[in-house]
């Protein structure tokens, strides 16, 4: 298996100007149902940004467009200025290699061990194994707390450690950008806190974090900007401090004090 | 009048045995090949396939196994196409197995999560290496069961292939009993013979998706 030459190693025009994510006027629709009303959107390297908002108002179907799980119908996205092309295999292999993500219902693959879960990817897409992608993989685990369980399988753990593997998985990549889709959500209560901590270690070491995602103390600790979405468009957005606290739409402080 | 021994029925029985087993055998790697590759078709979203295989599925699935023989055994030659009991037995069984295990095999895949996909993806793997490393095994656990029931009912099948004059072990067990007159002691021979190739697989069947389910 080839790995593809243009992402190994050092990404192309990394610099501190180019933002990680770029979308604008992104438009998706399910049938006769208009989810994403134009999102414009940009994420710089090492920003950490929560989206909130109700059920339905296409935060989890932007997420899902920027790793071209769902193919937008309009408007434009580039990760680190390679542009988005859903018919084209070789330029999403190469996106999807600089994107990361993480799902509420975890997706382990169930009939490998947690290390060749983690190992699976690198070594088919990258061509990365032996001793070498064995050790990174073992590194991987034990950032997320769960060195002793290389050889576990998924169903011997508990939700929180397959989420947390699954975030292991994510990182082998060595992605530029993380999705979280609600990665908490399917997660018993006491289970929550582990997984969070993880996330929020890797906002700390700079790593560049989109996340849907209902624990609002959560986005408003680790956030460095909130956005929320409302019937397919980012209705509003700023500092979690200002979001949270003074909410300008009547949309957003309707669905802040619903939240009690 | 000419004597035959129990063992003169059961060794002729079982030369004939062994194209019963040559045709099933033909039938079901044949099938498997064919079902595999409209299985890549379906499932890998080729422009027009899915209306193509399920036509085909259709198809073979509504029209009886013996007409497909017929079919083939008498309406090649009406294409100009000189074809050998054997050739058409071969062909009809495994075009029949291939409709039955390529839609066997889809339900099996259907069967795996959609999030096993999307995760698959997510990991920039490509179609090949999704099927292959994380669908494929998934979906061959639970398809042994089903897919070894159906090789079951192609051994079983290849007993109408006596009806366009090959030689198996049900054209035989006729041509003996006509000869002995003994047409019970023939039958329950051939239906015993049946009952041995069948009853290993479906136990074979058995143990592996004991296995299988053990190793997850």
């Amino acid at each position: 298996m080839a790995a593809d030459p243009s992402s190994v190693g050092a990404s192309p025009a990394r610099d501190a100007a180019q933002p990680v994510v770029t979308i604008q006027g992104l438009r998706k629709r399910f049938g006769e149902m208009e989810v994403l009303r134009g999102i414009d959107l940009q994420v710089q390297a090492g920003e950490v940004v929560a989206l909130i908002g109700r059920s339905g108002s296409g935060k989890s179907t932007l997420l899902r467009c920027i790793n071209g799980l769902e193919t937008p119908q309009e408007g434009d996205l580039r990760v680190e200025g390679r542009r988005l092309e859903p018919d084209n295999p070789q330029a999403m292999r190469a996106l999807r290699q600089r994107v990361g993500m993480i799902f509420q219902s975890f997706n382990l693959f169930p009939h490998l061990t947690v290390g060749r879960n983690v190992l699976l990817a690198p070594g088919l897409v990258k061509g990365l194994r032996g001793a070498a992608a064995d050790d990174r993989a073992r590194q991987l685990l034990a950032r997320v707390g769960l060195a002793d369980k290389f050889d576990a399988r998924p169903d011997q753990l508990s939700g929180g450690q397959q989420q947390r593997v699954a975030i292991a998985r994510a990182l082998a990549m060595d992605p530029a950008v993380l999705l979280c889709d609600e990665i908490t959500s399917a997660l018993d209560p006491e289970l929550v806190g582990e997984v969070l901590k993880v996330v929020e270690a890797l906002a700390e070491e700079g790593m560049t974090l989109l996340m849907v995602t209902h624990e609002m103390q959560f986005a408003r600790r680790v956030a460095d900007r909130v956005l929320f979405m409302h019937a397919g468009r980012i209705h509003e957005q700023g500092p979690p401090q200002q979001l949270f606290e003074q909410p300008r739409t009547p949309e957003l402080q309707q669905f802040l004090s619903a939240l009690g | 009048m000419v004597d035959f021994t129990l063992w003169d029925i059961v060794r002729n029985l079982l030369l004939a045995a062994r194209w019963t087993v040559a045709l099933s055998l033909i039938a079901f790697v044949g099938g498997g090949l064919v079902g595999l590759l409209l299985l890549v078709a379906r499932v890998g979203r080729w422009p027009g396939a899915a209306g193509l295989v399920a036509g085909y599925v259709q198809l073979f699935q509504g029209t009886p196994l013996l007409m497909q023989l017929f079919l083939a055994y008498f309406g090649l030659p009406l294409l100009g196409v000189q074809i050998s009991p054997w050739t058409a037995a071969a062909l009809a069984l495994t075009l029949y197995a291939s409709a039955f295990l390529t839609e066997i095999w889809r339900g099996c895949v259907e069967a795996i999560p959609k999030g096993q996909w999307e995760a698959a993806q997510s990991l920039a793997l490509s179609f090949g290496e999704q099927m292959r490393h994380v669908i494929g095994p998934q979906a061959l656990r639970i398809a042994v069961a089903p897919t070894v029931g159906f090789l079951v009912q192609v051994v079983k099948g290849t007993a109408l292939a006596s009806v366009i004059g090959f030689i198996e072990l049900t054209k035989a067990g006729t041509m003996i009993a006509n000869a002995t007159f003994a047409p019970f002691t023939v039958y329950a021979c051939v239906a015993l013979m049946y009952f041995l190739l069948c009853f290993p697989i479906s136990a074979w069947s058995r143990r592996l998706e004991r296995r299988l389910s053990l190793g997850r």
